[in-house]
């Protein structure tokens, strides 16, 4: 590879690479696994889902001042076929959890599933009749973000965790190679990770000014 | 105006007689006449063609469950249950509530569906949730909840927390049992399958969609590409908030209401607070009601902004969503700069707002105010004048001013055909009769017509909020009355009693003395409002909620008939719902 930069003082660097940084330039050296990870991690395409107010906030991530496809994770799919995320956007109704089952159940390994906003993840507001108390009544939940509606930040946070999850599950390549099953890291509550930066907050914005 | 010199109650007295029992006082002033159940359908008749500048709309049709009601001997209660139909004359720019009082084991009284069409929905919601039955009713259906539901929910005698009712589980028998209640089967709804010669195609749309822009079901029976019949299922976003209303106190039940529609945020606790405060006999402040105005001007403008933005990528423009999303951030960052929230501040209290403006509030949104313009003048020449955009557009869901009336069509929708109603000139509350601004109308009734009115709309309402920030009164944020929530703590420290008053209001909150009244508002999807029943308590007896998408969404097959599925979308697009809006 050949290459060269100049600097604005017309200093010039580059040329010609030794073999070696030739060498460390264009190869990769990784365990298959670990590669396989890396993909699936970075390209979460979200499932094109959503239930109530907390969808508008998810869109809202999507749009260029947060702008998801940093993530890698704006291919939103309408099917649930091609989808790998299923995010929970909103209040979980009686009349509908049928059909979020359903469509949770057409989605392929490896899925996962964000609950986002409180109705999801408990009812939140809404101990009413027609409410399901929290998705996870009828569906493993990976990431629960608190908020209501959470920020788009809020979510895209959420997204990172998977993501961090993903890249540390293990699955096996293949059911000949390696052991079966899959492997889930440790999921540490972020509230006590944060407690100690949180408490030592001592300065808050003020209602009087903006 | 109205040529007679009577009362419509004097008008009604006059041609039915014994039939008419009397007329309720209420705190909002709507004439409200107690009539018999067995005449209700000549009633409905006479109001709607009988008098002089009739009653044309339907504006409302609901029941109140009065079995457990405080002040109930004070009224013509005689039983159970009261159904109430609310109508709007507009040659008189009046509204008449009639009640009646079915009896029996089970409450029934004759369908209206015959003189008003758009009763049709109403009347399957009163059965849903009350089990009122309608005599004559075409297709007397539960709408929100499941068909496998069991009871009535608003009921009082229906419990209202899922906590008290056994946990919700879905193991595969219910799964399947409930996906089995879900199928659609055309002869319920008296459709033909097809001939010896050829089967229509039934296609289900939603609940899970993308374009239908929520938890909606439309399903379509389709001659090829041409919609024979749509008929759209709703209720899969039904959060009971009606229910919900009589168990929060009066106060807290603000945060509630800015879920109802959920893109508007405080416009939604501006029709209830005016409400209560109708019922409460509250005064707001002059700088309130203008920082009211402002706030939920500037959610209008949000609202819409998703509106034109959801509704190009319906016909295939994708970018503009990013574009006005963006611009919607910048009203959002206003709003939290000075309410603490984005989508649901839930600001507004009874009496005025939270607190006070913060400092420097008016700088962002002079900024916005010079920002904004030009950019929806990009947006027209990007979309407006864009041949795909209207050729999808133009021509498409029309509807006239007879129909839109017939079907309780407000709001843009209405005035895209052409009649000029704003409840905000005709009806001005919270201030709006010392603000200049234009009620932009269109002619063709078409979705071209009604993007054509919500984008003018727009900059209407930019003008209100100059208007606002230029002309922003000095004074209390707040009222001083006894009930405005939280209560005034500066004079707790003086004596017992006021310290007393004080605790039991942030402890209780307040009571509102018994009565009725109703306020709508001009919200950003049409006639919006609340009718409150307070028996006496510190909370509500009956909350009713009347949202423009309910009647709009019950437009929609005739909308749909003859055109394609794709234009479906566009209808959908530019009716501007919020299923929150529709199921409560």
């Amino acid at each position: 590879m050949n290459w060269s930069l100049t600097k604005p003082t017309g200093e010039t660097t580059g040329g010609a690479p030794s073999l070696q940084t030739a060498v460390q330039q264009s190869l990769v050296l990784t365990r298959l696994q670990d590669l396989v990870s890396w993909g699936r991690k970075n390209s979460i395409w979200p499932f094109n889902f959503g239930l109530s107010c907390c969808f508008v906030e998810m869109a809202t991530s999507l749009t260029s001042k947060y702008d998801l496809a940093r993530f890698g994770a704006e291919v939103i799919r309408a099917t649930p076929r091609e989808a790998d995320v299923m995010v929970v956007a909103g209040t979980v109704f009686i009349k509908v959890a049928p059909v979020v089952r359903q469509l949770y159940d057409q989605m392929m390994e490896p899925r996962w599933v964000i609950s986002m906003g409180a109705c999801a993840n408990s009812g939140g507001m809404y101990d009413i009749y027609s409410v399901v108390q929290g998705v996870d009544k009828f569906l493993p939940v990976d990431v629960y973000v608190p908020g209501c509606p959470p920020r788009p930040e809020a979510f895209m946070e959420a997204l990172t965790l998977l993501q961090d999850t993903i890249g540390k599950e293990r699955r096996p390549l293949s059911w000949t190679v390696g052991p079966q099953g899959v492997v889930v890291p440790e999921r540490p509550c972020q509230r006590d990770l944060k407690r100690d930066v949180r408490t030592k907050a001592s300065d808050l914005r003020t209602i009087d000014s903006i | 105006m109205s040529t007679s010199t009577l009362t419509i109650a004097e008008e009604l007295q006059e041609r039915f007689g014994p039939a008419v029992f009397g007329v309720q006082e209420t705190r909002d002033g709507i004439p409200t006449i107690w009539v018999d159940a067995a005449s209700i359908k000549d009633i409905m008749s006479f109001l709607k063609s009988g008098v002089s500048d009739p009653y044309a709309m339907l504006y409302d049709l609901s029941v109140i469950d009065e079995r457990v009601r405080m002040d109930r001997e004070q009224h013509y209660h005689v039983a159970s249950y009261t159904v109430f139909y609310h109508l709007v004359s507009f040659g008189r720019n009046e509204d008449i509530r009639i009640k009646v009082a079915p009896t029996g084991v089970t409450p029934a009284v004759d369908s209206i569906t015959s003189v008003f069409p758009a009763a049709n929905w109403y009347e399957r919601e009163a059965w849903d949730m009350y089990g009122v039955r309608f005599n004559g009713h075409p297709n007397l259906r539960r709408i929100l909840m499941p068909n496998t539901w069991t009871g009535h929910p608003l009921r009082k005698d229906h419990p209202a927390r899922a906590t008290e009712i056994e946990p919700f589980q879905l193991p595969d028998e219910k799964l399947q049992r409930e996906q089995d209640a879900m199928m659609f089967r055309p002869e319920e709804w008296g459709l033909s399958r097809g001939t010896d010669e050829f089967d229509y195609m039934f296609l289900n749309l939603g609940p899970h969609h993308p374009g239908t822009h929520g938890l909606l079901r439309i399903i379509l029976q389709l001659d090829g590409e041409e919609i024979v019949e749509a008929i759209p299922d709703i209720g899969y976003h039904h959060r009971g908030a009606e229910k919900m209303g009589e168990r929060q106190t009066w106060h807290t039940f603000i945060p509630y209401t800015d879920r109802i529609d959920y893109l508007s945020g405080v416009m939604n606790n501006l029709a209830y607070l005016l409400a209560v405060e109708k019922l409460a006999g509250i005064e707001v402040p002059p700088r309130s009601q203008v920082i009211r105005v402002m706030m939920s001007e500037l959610f209008r403008i949000a609202s819409h902004l998703v509106w034109y933005g959801t509704f190009a990528q319906d016909l295939g423009a994708l970018s503009p969503t990013f574009f006005m999303f963006n611009d919607r951030e910048k009203i959002l960052g206003i709003v939290e700069a000075i309410c603490g929230g984005r989508m649901h501040p839930s600001w507004f209290r009874i009496g005025g707002v939270a607190h006070d403006l913060p400092k420097n509030w008016d700088k962002p949104i002079r900024d916005f105010i010079a920002y904004f313009p030009p950019r929806i003048k990009d947006y027209d020449n990007a979309l407006m004048k864009n041949r795909i955009f209207k050729s999808r557009a133009m021509g498409i869901g029309a509807y006239n001013v007879k129909e839109a009336i017939e079907w309780g069509v407000t709001g843009p929708g209405l005035r895209a055909c052409g009649y000029d109603w704003d409840f905000r000139k005709k009806r001005p509350y919270s201030g709006f009769e010392n603000f200049e601004f234009d009620v932009p109308l269109a002619e063709k009734g078409d979705c071209y017509a009604r993007a054509q009115v919500r984008i003018e709309e727009m900059r209407q309402s930019l003008r209100i909020i100059e208007q606002c920030v230029n002309n922003m009164p000095e004074g209390a944020y707040k009222s001083e009355h006894p009930l405005t929530t939280p209560p005034r703590k500066d004079r707790t420290m003086h004596d017992i009693e006021t310290l007393i008053n004080h605790f039991l209001n942030v402890s209780w909150g307040p009571i509102i003395p018994a009565g009725e009244a109703f306020f709508g508002i001009e919200a950003s999807k049409g006639a919006y409002g609340y009718y409150l029943i307070s028996d006496g308590n510190t909370m509500s007896y009956r909350t009713r909620i009347r949202t423009p998408s309910f009647p709009h969404m019950q437009m929609l097959p005739l909308l749909s008939r003859g055109v394609t599925v794709s234009d479906l979308l566009a209808i959908l697009g530019s009716m501007d719902y919020v299923l929150a809006d529709v199921d409560r």
